[in-house]
């Protein structure tokens, strides 16, 4: 009990750390910053329901007025703006992202979170992330689409990196990632 | 850590945190169902008005709040101007102004424990469902105990790259900053361990 | 202060600010000597010092040249000078094997793979360690993982390195044995730390007060003035804990 607690506040704290140190050497841009790789990681190293919970207490505490997401943007003006659907999209990504990283067990570690990033991380968070967009800018689902292609190499590299500090982190503290408990 | 509360004192601050969330929630839908110019430009300068009583400073940081949006509105003005329909992007770009204005003066003007305060009321009927919501709370005050530690964490790290490397550090310190964040955890969740009982916690207490 | 030497450290005009709290205003500071000592309690700056000493914090004003390179504008330069050995070898390695956090620093300068492991095996054969390349850090005590930090700073040849507390939470026998290493060394050291008895043999001390120089001499009068204050502080119980 006390350890989950723990490791869910512990992965909210890193996706606001990953929004706040200076951009990686990864892509620039204004909503692509490390910390979508963060809610990669949650899925990826808590599992499905740790994963998910973090990110939603992660976006509480957004919601309760704190500056944590990249760029120290926060409160409830980010819930009234257009990226609300990515918003979305980070929790459910991050519970398909846990789901599929413990369930593709034939793949190495590494392989399999980066596989299940691609598809919870960047297909299901574009999902509600165009459908949020079409209602906040009254667009049309293609438009919005094509808005956002930009975006998509950069989190193509972020998930591949998904995976590969998620196979690090096994490797380093084995037993600590929980969607493969045998390392 | 830094809240996004105004330093400047309004009367917003004194209103309960309820009835600001209220009107908020209850503006919002308004502004959804206006759909001419007239009516979304009224809007706007209703909500620019409710920041310039409070005066100037005031209005200059709610409108730096606004910055993010600027790509946005660019992208449905032109849209909108290419489909031949000017007056919808119009709309569109005001409704989106007003909204986000809105929500961020609520945030803008309520302490952090009276927006937990107000969550905590929220959620209250979860409890009959079985939830613990005091566990919420005290979730709450972990993340905002932690990420202040975690950044100075992260931020050594990237001054051992910056002592090394004339480059911008690399993803390559994300995994260490993790690595440093579990350690710490193990220890914090054996405090809380020896100090309190958490499959009974209860906030109220 | 010997005269005639060149100045290895020259601080001139230092001004900087941090969220608002004012550390330094027009410090000055240069340092000649081969191994110098800097004291001061929780709080005085000395942290902040040994961070725009080597470049990482670029004052508000004035300038900061070591061995004439502006460290904080100049940081290609500046990485190739001065090196820093930080309090926790958690919060400085980077990389999972032994090999490859001592490689980084050489390859960001540009040097070729070849290079970089033949200067990383001679730098671990340097300390008997040569079994250490494909080590996973995890592996290494802590003790062990301060050594690889100092061979990380070591293997880029600096001609100064300043040492911010390295051995903070380190038992005697780990302690004394990094001591020795660093008695040994060629650079230039200059040494911050509240722990006086790691500053033996030291040339100069300086005090740091508040962001400022209180006292500034030879080592063993300085530190002796210092260690008097400390302890009369601490006859009036829980100074160090007061407001």
């Amino acid at each position: 009990m006390e350890r989950n607690i723990t490791l869910i506040a512990l992965f909210a704290a890193l996706i606001a750390v990953l929004g706040l140190v200076p951009k990686f050497t990864l892509m620039s841009g204004i909503p692509i910053t490390a910390q979508s790789l963060g809610v990669m990681l949650c899925g990826t190293v808590l599992g499905a329901r740790r994963g998910m919970l973090a990110v939603l207490l992660f976006l509480l505490l957004v919601a309760l007025g704190l500056p944590l997401l990249a760029g120290g943007r926060g409160g409830l003006g980010v819930f009234a703006g257009p990226t609300v659907g990515f918003l979305v999209g980070w929790v459910v990504g991050a519970y398909v992202i846990g789901r599929l990283t413990a369930k593709l067990t034939s793949l190495p570690l590494g392989v399999a979170a980066a596989v299940a990033a691609v598809i919870g991380g960047i297909v299901l968070l574009y999902i509600p992330g165009i459908i949020g967009m079409t209602i906040m800018l009254d667009m049309t689902l293609q438009t919005a689409f094509l808005s956002i292609l930009a975006f998509i190499p950069g989190d193509l590299i972020k998930a591949g990196l998904a995976g590969a500090i998620t196979a690090s982190l096994a490797r380093a503290r084995p037993g600590i990632v929980a969607t493969r408990p045998a390392g | 850590m830094l809240a996004l509360v105004s330093p400047i004192d309004t009367p917003y601050h004194r209103l309960p945190a309820g009835l600001k969330f209220g009107l908020l929630s209850l503006a919002t839908v308004v502004l959804f169902l206006l759909g001419t110019v007239w009516a979304q430009s009224a809007a706007l300068l209703v909500v620019f008005a409710l920041y310039l009583v409070v005066g100037m400073d005031f209005l200059r940081q709610g409108v730096a709040s606004l910055r993010p949006l600027w790509p946005f509105l660019l992208l449905v003005g032109l849209w909108h101007f290419l489909l031949g329909d000017p007056a919808e992007g119009a709309v569109v770009c005001l409704r989106l102004l007003s909204a986000v204005a809105l929500a961020n003066l609520v945030t803008m003007t309520t302490r952090l424990d009276d927006a937990v305060d107000l969550l905590m009321w929220l959620l209250a009927p979860l409890r009959r469902l079985g939830v613990q919501t005091g566990l919420i709370a005290f979730s709450i005050a972990l993340v905002i105990r932690f990420v202040p530690v975690m950044m100075d964490n992260a931020r050594r790290l990237l001054e051992s790259w910056r002592a090394r490397s004339h480059r911008r550090p690399g993803w390559q310190v994300i995994a260490p900053i993790f690595l440093v964040a579990l350690d710490d955890a193990t220890r914090v969740a054996e405090a809380i361990r020896a100090r309190a009982d958490l499959s009974t916690y209860n906030a109220d207490e | 202060m010997r005269q005639g030497e060149p100045e290895a450290v020259c601080l001139s005009g230092i001004g900087l600010s941090l969220a608002g709290r004012k550390i330094f205003s027009g410090l000055e500071l240069s340092l000649s000597e081969r191994r110098i000592g800097i004291v001061g309690r929780n709080g005085s700056g000395k942290s902040t010092l040994a961070r725009v000493m080597t470049g990482l914090l670029a004052p508000d004003s004035g300038e900061v040249r070591v061995m004439g390179v502006d460290v904080a504008k100049d940081r290609r330069a500046a990485i190739r000078t001065i090196g820093i050995l930080f309090q926790n070898p958690d919060h400085q390695i980077i990389f999972p094997t032994v090999g490859e956090e001592l490689a980084f620093g050489l390859r960001q300068q540009g040097r070729s793979k070849v290079e970089a492991r033949e200067a990383v095996r001679a730098m671990l054969a340097r300390f008997g360690k040569q079994a250490w390349e494909e080590r996973s850090v995890e592996t290494l005590s802590q003790g062990q993982k301060h050594l690889v930090c100092l061979m990380a700073v070591l293997v880029l040849e600096p001609a100064l390195i300043v040492l911010d507390e390295p051995f903070t939470g380190l038992d005697i026998p780990t302690t004394r044995a990094l001591q020795r290493h660093l008695a040994e060394l060629a650079p230039i050291l200059v040494h911050i730390t509240h722990d006086i008895s790691a500053l033996d043999g030291y040339e100069r001390a300086i005090w740091i007060e508040a962001g400022k120089v209180a006292q500034d001499g030879p080592a063993e009068v300085v530190l002796a003035q210092y260690l008097d204050a400390m302890t009369r502080e601490d006859a009036d119980a829980g100074a160090g804990l007061a407001d």
